[in-house]
């Protein structure tokens, strides 16, 4: 009888019109923004190795030591091939910083700085469609799927056989989901196609398994959105009743919630603004400055018997005094800076972490992170990426200013030391592991999980007693 | 056979729609139950299928207590409401073979669901048409057929005819005293007097619940069922009305 319950489920769905409808506007969105997603990860593959040649071009043609510490060098953040399933943050934070010997570098020039129209839309990738079309779907597949068999009658004529309720919900759930997952499985079997067969598209193991595992958050959160329109659509009387009521959720858990929380957590844990941070750098700087200006002061007047004596001990000894005097200054710098840094880092990271824990009571905000994890494209991972370019900022300094000071000319001759790149330390950034990813995305599974128990039962128990009169 | 003893159903507004109803539909008679809307009719019809529990009393299918054993009581019973929706994307075959399986009844083939819709006067040609662009009498039609194919003894009619056109109407009592004269029991919810006239074997009168009158055909001869209708539907003392 389940199997005829599920039949029946599947075959009711898949015959009416907006199976149809959704079918066609499903293939057609995922296809095309998996396709559109590897499309611009291949335009930013290339964009990355362009910018890294040219980076390294730039280096090797610069004059001096002395050039190439103030214009230091660019670190590209290099493209993720999950980015083309979820965008994350990807396209509003900046993908390039410049590290030299002067400025705490950030990274700028995201893609939405240079198309600023870009960023009131936000991009159209398949966690997208998910979280908002295939939710959509969800809801229209279930809001009736009680209370609209109650208003056509068939509720009655089916009970009134040998039909036990609890078979009858479990044949619904099923066969329903199924005809739920037919739109979603065949484009995404298609997209996963489109990837294999792609050139120059590699993913490697733990890129695939990155993979399932967003398509099983997938599968959960429609499942939530699905179980949620039984239990609505078994505690109303009125189909368009259950229609409105689930409307309003949904609005609730995919736009309010994770907009509110993110305004929360800026009240309740307020951050200095970065040009506080900025203002306090400087003054530090202006501070250290003077004092240093001083330092060199005393010491000329100290030695400025030996000068007269010994011109080239003198020199030597000067060279000597400002490698260690840049040196003092600059890892003072750093050091007040990178505590500043620390600090406001904190802070950032502690509201962020309150903005994401608030919002993770929508499983719209749950999808959303959970994926970003996955792909590698969400804030932690862009936390991490500009971690490694600060810590690298003090090796590059001190790389720079030893080589600058090697090379003071003070014979006069104006011949300056051929730049040789080759002893120049790299930067290096490993992607976070997906074990690290795996144990990130636990309370979102989780979270998933237990709203599709918490629905599910409210809906298995309210049909048990459900008046389908 | 269909039989209720003192059935009583109170809702929770403590509204009484059904008050200590006793009566037996017994096989190869139809039953006519008439009254106002309100009266409890449809009440009656849904203890029967125990989508409602009852306050008090019992209502009993070929003897099987329906709040006892509700599975098995609804071996014994078909069903066909005042309007048969089905499903609308499925033809009248998927229709019949998806109520068919779920009454239990395994292994028929379209032959057989062929003959049980030709046997209510379902033309052919719309056996593989969906049931969206069915009429109302079609769909009644086809109703009736999932009863058959059913082949329950008793059969529970929630005002079958409103809406139907006289032909249709007409045919339809036909395959009704059919079954009837295949010796099912039939109880039947009505306003349609008229047609409930030929063919009732009884007749009863619910009013705020009660079963006020209870008349056999014979009883019924030379009686105006009209005027008796009108009578017990309107609002008069109990004591003022004819026995």
């Amino acid at each position: 009888m389940l199997k005829d319950i599920i039949k029946k489920e599947i075959l009711e769905t898949i015959t009416s019109a907006k199976f149809v409808f959704t079918f066609l506007l499903c293939a057609i969105l995922i296809l095309l923004s998996v396709y559109t997603g590897i499309v611009n990860y291949r335009a930013d593959q290339k964009e990355f190795s362009a910018a890294v040649a040219l980076n390294k071009k730039n280096l090797e043609s610069q004059s001096s030591y002395q050039a190439l510490a103030g214009l230091g060098t660019k670190i590209n953040k290099p493209p993720q091939v999950l980015g083309a399933i979820s965008t994350g943050v990807d396209e509003a934070v900046g993908r390039v910083a410049t590290v030299n010997i002067a400025y705490d570098p950030s990274l700028v020039d995201s893609k939405y700085e240079s198309n600023p129209v870009f960023s009131v839309f936000g991009a159209l990738d398949l966690t997208f469609i998910v979280k908002i079309v295939l939710s959509l779907f969800a809801i229209l597949f279930t809001y009736d799927a009680i209370v609209g068999e109650k208003e056509k009658g068939t509720l009655k004529l089916t009970l009134s056989n040998r039909v036990p309720r609890d078979r009858l919900i479990l044949g619904k759930v099923i066969g329903g989901f199924i005809s739920l997952l037919i739109p979603l499985i065949i484009p995404l079997i298609l997209s996963l196609l489109i990837l294999l067969v792609y050139p120059n598209i590699s993913l490697a193991g733990q890129d695939w398994l990155r993979l399932l595992l967003m398509f099983l958050m997938f599968f959960l959160y429609l499942s939530v959105f699905f179980t949620l329109g039984l239990l609505v659509s078994a505690r109303t009387s009125k189909s368009s009743t259950s229609f409105l009521v689930l409307l309003f959720i949904w609005v609730i858990f995919v736009t309010i919630i994770p907009k509110l929380s993110v305004m929360s957590a800026g009240r309740l844990k307020p951050i200095p603004s970065v040009h506080e941070i900025t203002a306090k750098k400087d003054a530090f700087l202006q501070q250290i400055q003077s004092g240093a200006q001083k330092q060199v002061m005393d010491w000329a007047k100290e030695n400025s018997a030996m000068a007269a004596k010994d011109r080239k001990g003198y020199q030597e000894k000067l060279r000597k005094f400002l490698e260690d005097w840049q040196q003092d200054l600059t890892s003072k710098i750093d050091e007040n800076n990178a505590a500043l840094e620390r600090d406001y880092q904190a802070k950032k990271k502690s509201q962020e972490r309150l903005a994401i824990n608030i919002s993770r009571i929508s499983p719209a905000s749950a999808l959303t992170f959970s994926t970003m994890s996955f792909a590698r494209t969400g804030l932690d991972e862009h936390e991490r990426f500009l971690a490694s370019i600060r810590a690298y900022k003090p090796i590059f300094t001190k790389w720079a200013s030893a080589k600058m000071m090697r090379t003071i000319d003070f014979s006069g001759s104006g011949q300056t030391a051929k730049v040789v790149l080759d002893d120049m330390p790299q930067h290096k950034f490993e992607p976070e592991t997906l074990s690290k990813s795996l144990a990130r995305t636990i309370p979102d599974f989780g979270l998933m999980l237990f709203l599709i128990i918490v629905f599910f039962a409210g809906a298995y128990v309210s049909f048990l007693k459900f008046d389908v009169r | 056979m269909l039989e209720t003893i003192n059935l009583t159903k109170r809702y929770e507004d403590g509204q009484l729609a059904v008050d200590h109803l006793n009566f037996k539909v017994e096989p190869g008679e139809i039953f006519c139950m008439f009254g106002a809307n309100g009266s409890g009719k449809t009440t009656t019809i849904n203890l029967f299928l125990n989508f409602i529990p009852p306050t008090e009393g019992t209502a009993l299918i070929e003897g099987i207590d329906v709040t006892k054993e509700p599975l098995r009581s609804k071996d014994f019973i078909s069903f066909v409401s005042e309007n048969v929706t089905l499903y609308g994307n499925f033809t009248a075959f998927q229709n019949l073979d998806y109520f068919t399986k779920l009454a239990g009844k395994r292994g028929l083939t379209k032959a057989d669901y062929a003959k049980a819709m030709n046997s209510v006067g379902l033309q052919e040609e719309a056996f593989d048409v969906r049931t969206k662009n069915y009429s109302k009498g079609m769909r009644q039609k086809l109703g009736l057929a999932i009863a058959i194919v059913k082949d329950a003894p008793n059969i529970l009619l929630d005002e079958p005819t409103s809406g139907l056109d006289p032909k249709s109407g007409q045919e339809f009592l036909n395959l009704l005293i059919q079954m009837r004269d295949k010796g099912k029991s039939i109880f039947m919810s009505t306003h349609d007097i008229f047609r409930a006239k030929l063919i009732a074997d009884r007749v009863g009168f619910m009013k705020k619940g009660r079963l006020v009158i209870m008349k056999t055909r014979q009883e019924l001869e030379g009686e105006d069922l009209t005027e008796l209708y009108i009578q017990y539907m309107e609002e008069r003392p109990e004591s003022e009305l004819k026995p």
